[in-house]
């Protein structure tokens, strides 16, 4: 195999991230309406292609071919603006999600992740929580009361569960002593090493529950919550501005699941294996991340959807307290060096 | 006045996550149940004998179908569905339509014609599918409503059973 120079080899590993992330979200609109058709009873999609899996290509060219509107009224650039707002974070964060160790690739030694940043947890959840700017532009620009208050709760509950997501975060860092995603997941490849689910319990449960409301998914779609806001910041979107919503939506939920992976599951950490070569511990970090995204959809087509002041309640009077409770005795039993 | 007294829930309930883990395990048991869709064109909806769909006529086992296009079926259809010209045969049964269309766009499938038929000569088949491209198309003539009796043996026994309390025991068969 001929030497690539090292850009070269990251600029295909970029390529190739990339377009496993939007192929993991294709698949996730398809996913979607399997899942929710088996839980009822049905069969689903699968008229196009086996099982329907060519279904997001003819979902795709359709929505492209679809006629775009601009509702009158609307501020034109914001409208036109919002979509790619709130897809393009989801895409940026993926960037330093350590998908597996160091491999050989065409000459060059790297690791398989985009980069690798010292501060990688502090930037996916900067960059991430950028992704709520889509939805309030969105909303807002709409120039549609329906829009605007998805918006507007939109904004609300990213700011109620962003907090004990970062505190439920920074209890698994103090664990670890390291921001760099990379660090957290090899200290849990140690064979005598408990993953961080179970030496941190509270902690996972509490950034479960957020990992819902961040991505704006059930029980907590608020900004959609279509009954009461018929679509909520993207009713007055159509053509490909909708699709890159959803996009968006599912890209978060794709890096919201490797982070958990990351974070609490040791990322391709395998029990009882800690020499797996990497092409297992990228199957087995794959495996981990769809197990969240499966209990994504599960979740969604299961649960009702809170009531608005039940999930300001949940945030604020429950949610914050346990997180920083969590974090106090972390630190606490850290100090006492029983971790 | 009424008072409704709520039912006090119980610590487990009032944490959400037992109650969130039932509901759960409920949505993934409900994933390997049985699917309840059916995949309409490769499985089509079954039929039986007492189903009502389009209209065909008989072919005797001669090989000539049995209207003698005596038009009361004509007569009795409510929506105006059915058209005979009669003419005349070398045969024994001296009549047999020249011409009888049924415009299945037209026809409800009440069935009035096969009770009116004094011949045995028109039933209800168990043909329900009627799409095509044009109005046109959709007239049926003799050459695309005739079926062996045969393929209608059932229906015509289950019409027999319904009107044997009417018919004389004489009657031909």
């Amino acid at each position: 195999m001929p030497t690539l120079p090292l850009w070269a080899v990251w600029v295909i590993k970029a390529a190739v991230i990339y377009g496993a992330l939007l192929g993991v979200a294709a698949l996730m609109s398809l996913a979607e309406r399997k899942v929710s058709a088996w839980i009822q009873y049905r069969i689903g999609p699968n008229r196009v292609g086996p099982f329907g899996l060519l279904q997001p290509l003819a979902d795709g060219v359709k929505f492209i071919f679809k006629e775009e509107l601009i509702p009158d009224g609307a501020n034109p650039f914001l409208f036109r603006i919002a979509p790619a707002l709130a897809a393009l974070p989801a895409m940026l964060a993926i960037a330093v999600i350590p998908f597996a160790g160091e491999v050989e690739l065409f000459g060059q030694r790297t690791n398989l992740s985009v980069t690798d940043l010292p501060i990688s947890s502090l930037y996916v959840l900067a960059v991430g929580g950028l992704g709520i700017y889509g939805i309030i532009l969105g909303g807002w620009s709409s120039n549609s009361k329906y829009s605007l208050l998805g918006g507007l709760r939109a904004a609300a509950q990213m700011v109620s569960y962003e907090l004990s997501l970062i505190l439920s975060i920074l209890a698994v860092v103090a664990l670890s002593g390291s921001l760099d995603l990379r660090v957290i997941a090899d200290a849990q490849q140690a064979p005598d090493v408990l993953w961080n689910v179970a030496r941190q319990p509270l902690a996972f449960l509490l950034f479960v529950v957020c990992m819902f409301a961040e991505t704006n998914r059930h029980p907590f779609d608020f900004a959609e919550s279509e009954p009461e806001l018929v679509g909520g910041f993207h009713t007055e979107y159509s053509s490909m501005r909708f699709a890159l919503f959803f996009l968006g939506e599912y890209c978060a939920m794709t890096v919201m699941s490797c982070l958990a992976t990351v974070l609490f599951l040791g990322g391709g950490a395998i029990p009882f294996w800690p020499e797996a070569p990497w092409w297992a511990a990228l199957a087995c970090f794959l495996a981990k991340m769809s197990a969240f995204l499966f209990l994504y959809l599960w979740v969604r087509w299961t649960l009702p959807r809170f009531r608005f002041d039940q999930l300001m309640n949940l945030g604020w009077k429950v949610m914050l307290p346990l997180a920083l409770l969590n974090l106090f005795a972390t630190a606490a039993l850290i100090a006492l060096e029983v971790y | 006045m009424v008072i409704v007294k709520r039912r006090e829930l119980s610590l487990a309930e009032k944490l959400y996550l037992p109650e969130i883990g039932r509901a759960l395990s409920l949505s993934l048991r409900a994933m390997f149940r049985k699917r309840v869709t059916r995949q309409y064109p490769e499985e089509p909806l079954p039929t039986n004998e007492v189903t009502r769909g389009q209209p065909r006529l008989v072919v005797k086992d001669d090989g000539n179908i049995a209207c003698v296009s005596c038009g009361m079926c004509e007569v009795a259809c409510p929506a105006y569905a059915i058209t005979i010209d009669g003419g005349e045969t070398d045969r024994a049964i001296e009549r047999e339509p020249v011409r009888f269309d049924i415009d299945m766009l037209r026809c409800i499938l009440c069935g009035f014609c096969e009770e009116a038929c004094p011949k045995d000569a028109i039933f209800m088949s168990n043909e329900l599918e009627l799409a095509d491209f044009s109005r046109q198309a959709l007239v049926y003539d003799i050459e695309k409503l005739k079926r062996p009796r045969s393929a209608l043996q059932k229906r015509i026994d289950y019409v027999y059973r319904l009107n044997d309390r009417w018919r004389k025991p004489s009657s031909t068969r």
